[in-house]
């Protein structure tokens, strides 16, 4: 009864994250977007090492848009970071969603990612709406639904003494 | 009390900013007739024929901010302090 008045919607179609489909489709979900960052990651070290100059270029390219002068300006002065961190972080933020080992820090790294590069690429001749967008919203999802909790590291993590010494590490975790 | 309620009205705001920029100005703009997308549409030349009647950087501004207001959230409960498990164990032999 609880739940049905915190709840109006709660029904038999309820969403619910201890069925067993909804947590083996969010791992897997979580993985494969993973794997899509890790590779995309990986093969610029291996193609341009830690020297991915095309970042601060596309970067510089972002003349008006919603980011305002954001993106140019990093462009023009973060190419120092931006060269190996591009690659590196890529590899990384896939990593770390794979495995689903501090899913929410990784989740809003992907994010921003793919924020610049929805805004960047601005392919809406079919409406806003598209790969970039969804990208997105899948890591959005990812940290909303605290995805490294399914079958994920973060679900042996957060049982850690440390974890437990510090609670707030959670936020980051999930 | 007052904690929940700001949650709600962050959550709010965010999905109100994300639908509006997608969902409601996608539907002013396919109201408004060519060109259906966000983008100008163009000839084979290049020329542009017809430009959208909301500019995409608003419609993607919208959908930002809903993304930064939810960032907004987490900050604001990482910033309140972790209520502690304070539930006894249930199962509690009778002494």
């Amino acid at each position: 009864m609880a739940t049905k008045a915190a709840n109006p919607l709660a029904s038999d179609v309820e969403f619910s994250l201890d069925g067993p489909l909804a947590a083996y489709w969010l791992a897997t979900v979580r993985v494969l977007t993973g794997w899509w960052f890790f590779h995309s990651g990986v093969t610029k070290l291996l193609q341009d090492g830690l020297a991915y100059s095309y970042g601060p270029m596309y970067l510089k390219g972002m003349e008006g848009t919603a980011l305002g002068p954001i993106p140019v300006l990093m462009g023009e002065h973060l190419a120092w970071l931006i060269e190996p961190g591009v690659p590196v972080f890529e590899t990384l933020i896939g990593l770390a969603i794979m495995a689903g080992a501090l899913t929410r820090l990784a989740a809003v790294g992907g994010a921003f990612f793919m924020t610049l590069f929805w805004v960047g690429n601005a392919e809406f001749g079919h409406g806003l709406v598209n790969g970039d967008l969804m990208g997105l919203l899948l890591f959005v999802t990812m940290g909303a639904l605290a995805a490294g909790r399914y079958f994920g590291l973060d679900a042996v993590l957060e049982r850690t003494k440390l974890v437990k010494r510090h609670p707030k590490l959670r936020y980051i975790m999930g | 009390m007052q904690d929940i309620t700001i949650d709600k009205a962050l959550i709010g705001l965010s999905s109100a900013l994300i639908l509006t920029g997608v969902v409601v100005l996608g539907l002013v703009e396919t109201l408004a007739g060519q060109p259906y997308g966000a983008a100008p549409m163009t000839n084979e030349a290049g020329e542009i024929l017809a430009t959208p009647l909301v500019d995409p950087n608003i419609r993607t501004l919208l959908v930002i901010l809903g993304v930064a207001v939810l960032g907004l959230r987490a900050l604001v409960r990482m910033a309140q302090p972790v209520e502690r498990d304070t539930s006894k164990p249930t199962g509690a032999t009778a002494d």
